[in-house]
């Protein structure tokens, strides 16, 4: 409990922080869609001029953007960009900080486990993205319904945070697991972050390119589309079922790294 | 009882040597001094007693139960001072202090208060606003907090001025007295032999031997500087004891071992401008001493 309550203690900022952030996003993203919407322009007509790569790059697939819930679902992709940084980040610092602060004789030769001291810690971060996920709701909700008659889309948009959180707890898994093997924390920022952008890029390369399709079991960002949450209200079981075993299974061996670990001072 | 048995440990670190198997034992109730220049295993050999890292081979016991594997359980009655002291910056003295509190049961925690006394220590101050003997310091009551059974000191004196020092040492004694094993690892002799009842000696990697500190004390060796005011004479000081005999300008080096009373007559007499009488680094008895005597 003392583990936790530190952790939490020690990332409240933070959060603070990347939430403000989230909501800044939201808000100034669906005053955009007021602006669309006020202009009489045909914005699917001149978005349909663009090339289709820049579109796809954006994010603006084939949805119809002149609707709130259509408009919202290009909000997915940033969101799920956002908080895997987010998630992979604190995962691989959670585990690696006292290391990096030269406070591992400290908290290691307490009498405790090592997976006592990570558990915690691990919490902490589900919470944390649990958090950011609640605040990215509130505010969605929020900011949908000034544009939409007061109509949150509360629906729509619980069952994409759903999907947000698999990602999010994915992420976290990934990121502890990045600490608990590498060398040091900046080791494992590094590789994390890389390996989130090696994600994007794979999933922009998708689908930009049909014969590239096959690849996109190996991004965790074409396993949720922000159209088919928002539109069609479904959520892939099978998607959902394989991110949280590969979660689980990166948390487990966050355990067994981290247990066998020489701890630097 | 022995609270501490090593048995061959042996860590490397990929190929670069930590210790080679080192084996030694310390007694219940003992001060048992730990002794070796920088780098010569002392802190891999306890941080593989606090299972912060893992032994290529050998194995430790602590109270009888192996230090890996039980290492939990152990670690409740240990208490431990880092060489280099680190604490969650932000926070203040006593937050951390509270936090390493919390790890156990049943402290008392009046006793931050006192140590804190004792040590002459800010308890409301923030770590990262701390000097580094002060840092020592809440290494020092953070490590007693709990009253363990066994304490272990890596190179704990750094940083403390002389006066804190002996403070430190009345503390250790105290707690040694009410029935605490103490593991005091250093590389200054004479703060060792102060303290400690037997000393166990490592050099690159490898326990060289385990002394009674009064055998110790027989090579007791003393570092000699005489300045001089007019010619030298060398052949003066050709007496037993006296090594490593060097020139430089007006000035005479020696290392001396034996009944110092003999070397207060010796310098009768002698036109010197100054006199320095140091105790010698580890090093340079090392060179004298050890090195020669453990060469067939």
């Amino acid at each position: 409990m003392n583990v936790f309550k530190k952790e939490m203690k020690a990332n409240i900022k933070s959060l603070i922080i990347w939430c403000c952030a989230q909501v800044f996003i939201i808000f100034a993203g669906m005053m955009k869609y007021q602006g669309f919407a006020d202009s009489q322009v045909d914005v699917n007509a001149l978005f349909a001029a663009f090339p289709e790569e820049i579109m796809v790059v954006f994010g603006i697939g084939s949805v119809d953007i002149t609707k709130v819930a259509g408009f919202y679902s290009v909000f997915f992709l940033y969101f799920m960009l956002l908080a895997a940084i987010h998630a992979v980040m604190f995962g691989a610092v959670v585990v690696s900080k006292e290391e990096r602060d030269h406070c591992a004789d400290f908290i290691y030769t307490k009498p405790v486990r090592r997976f006592q001291v990570i558990s915690p810690k691990l919490l902490a971060g589900v919470i944390n993205i649990l958090i950011f996920n609640m605040v990215t709701f509130a505010a969605s909700v929020f900011f949908i319904a000034q544009h939409n008659d007061g109509d949150g889309l509360i629906d729509k948009v619980s069952l994409t945070m759903l999907a947000l959180f698999i990602l999010q707890l994915f992420f976290l898994a990934l990121g502890a697991l990045f600490g608990s093997l590498l060398k040091n924390t900046k080791q494992a920022t590094a590789a994390a972050s890389g390996l989130v952008m090696g994600f994007f890029i794979l999933s922009v390369a998708v689908d930009l390119y049909d014969k590239l399709s096959f690849l996109k079991i190996f991004t965790p960002f074409k396993y949720f589309e922000g159209a088919t949450l928002m539109i069609n209200d479904q959520l892939s079981f099978n998607s959902a079922a394989i991110l949280l075993i590969v979660s689980l299974v990166f948390f487990g061996l966050t355990f067994v790294a981290f247990n066998r670990r020489d701890l630097s001072t | 009882m022995n609270v501490i048995e090593i048995n061959q440990l042996t860590k490397y670190y990929g190929k670069h040597r930590g210790i080679e198997n080192v084996s030694f034992s310390v007694e219940e109730g003992e001060i048992f001094g730990f002794i070796g220049p920088n780098g010569a295993g002392k802190s891999t050999t306890i941080r593989a007693l606090l299972s912060l890292i893992h032994p290529t081979s050998g194995s430790a016991t602590i109270f009888g139960k192996d230090c890996i594997k039980y290492g939990n359980e152990i670690r409740r009655d240990i208490g431990y001072l880092p060489s280099e002291v680190f604490y969650y910056e932000h926070m203040k003295v006593r937050e951390v202090l509270n936090y390493s509190a919390s790890f156990y049961d049943n402290v008392d925690y009046t006793r931050i208060q006192s140590l804190a006394e004792v040590m002459d220590l800010d308890l409301n101050k923030r770590i990262d606003d701390l000097s580094y003997g002060n840092k020592k310091k809440v290494g020092i009551i953070q490590g007693l907090l709990h009253e363990p059974r066994l304490i272990i000191l890596d190179e704990p004196t750094g940083g403390l001025d002389p006066l804190m020092q002996q403070k430190f040492f009345e503390l250790i004694r105290m707690e040694n007295q009410k029935g605490a094993t103490v593991l005091f690892s250093s590389h200054i002799l004479s703060e060792v032999q102060k303290l400690c009842s037997r000393v166990a000696i490592i050099k690159d990697g490898t326990i060289v031997r385990v002394e009674n500190i009064r055998d110790m004390q027989k090579h007791n060796y003393k570092k000699f500087t005489l300045d001089y005011r007019g010619v030298i004479d060398v052949h003066h000081f050709n007496l037993e004891g006296v090594t490593n005999l060097t020139v430089d300008e007006s000035t005479l080096h020696f290392l001396f071992k034996g009944d110092i009373n003999r070397m207060v007559e010796r310098l009768q007499g002698q036109n010197l401008i100054n006199l320095l009488v140091e105790e010698p680094s580890l090093e340079e008895i090392f060179m004298h001493y050890y090195q020669k005597e453990d060469q067939p």
